[in-house]
């Protein structure tokens, strides 16, 4: 997971690697992300998240497709993979 | 609250205080424990991906946000550096401080520093993206490379 200064960076480091890119997500996006993700982190009757809350997580700030879906299709009801 | 529980959360202050991992000893030590019994914790944390151990077994690599390891990703706040797993724990780190401070990274292709000030209600204007190339459901599928 990392910082690029422009999608036209992102676009040409995945070029140079022969990968194909994810979403770019811009700054003010993840900051919105991080707040919710991590505010409660130190709380420490925070629960952790079901895969049903982290998949709402990511869509409350713009974040849908099956990029960002927590759970692989193979493992239905299994744990959350996003649970950090 | 389980004692699994209040492990956890002594790693986390620990981290917060001082930017530091904890070792179990020391976590021992903050709860009045015997280390014996926080070890047992230690392996349930890590079975629960709440830490990620270092190739000692023991020493903390992850901590999320926190990282135990010096990292090009940091975050610094009242004097202390803490170093954050990726780019997005960067901005983790004072989400979960609830307190401001300056980001450190650069851009993974240009090289370019990010220098990034992180006031309480978020970070300063900034054109830069974040990208991760796994998608979710393989974060932990090699978290390290995630």
């Amino acid at each position: 997971m990392l910082f690029f200064r422009s999608e036209d960076d992102l676009q040409a480091w995945c070029r140079g690697r022969g990968v194909e890119s994810g979403p770019a997500v811009p700054v003010p996006q993840l900051w919105r992300l991080s707040r919710v993700w991590y505010g409660s982190r130190l709380d420490p009757e925070a629960p952790r998240r079901t895969p049903t809350e982290a998949r709402a997580i990511f869509a409350g700030v713009g974040l849908t497709g099956s990029f960002w879906d927590p759970v692989p299709c193979e493992e239905p009801d299994g744990d959350c993979r996003a649970l950090s | 609250m389980t004692f699994a529980t209040r492990v956890r959360t002594a790693i986390l202050e620990v981290f917060a205080e001082t930017g530091i991992a904890p070792s179990p000893a020391g976590v021992a030590e903050r709860l009045g424990s015997e280390v014996e019994p926080v070890l047992e914790a230690w392996d349930r944390l890590r079975e629960g991906r709440a830490i990620v151990s270092g190739e000692d077994g023991v020493s903390i690599r992850m901590a999320n946000p926190f990282s135990g390891i010096p990292t090009e990703h940091t975050f610094e706040s009242a004097g202390v550096r803490y170093y954050a797993n990726c780019a997005w724990d960067a901005l983790g780190i004072p989400a979960a401080l609830g307190r401001g401070g300056t980001v450190g990274s650069r851009c993974a292709h240009s090289g370019e520093p990010l220098r990034l000030e992180v006031a309480d209600d978020g970070p300063e204007p900034c054109g830069w993206v974040f990208h991760s190339l796994v998608p979710a459901a393989h974060w932990w599928d090699d978290i390290g490379f995630t």
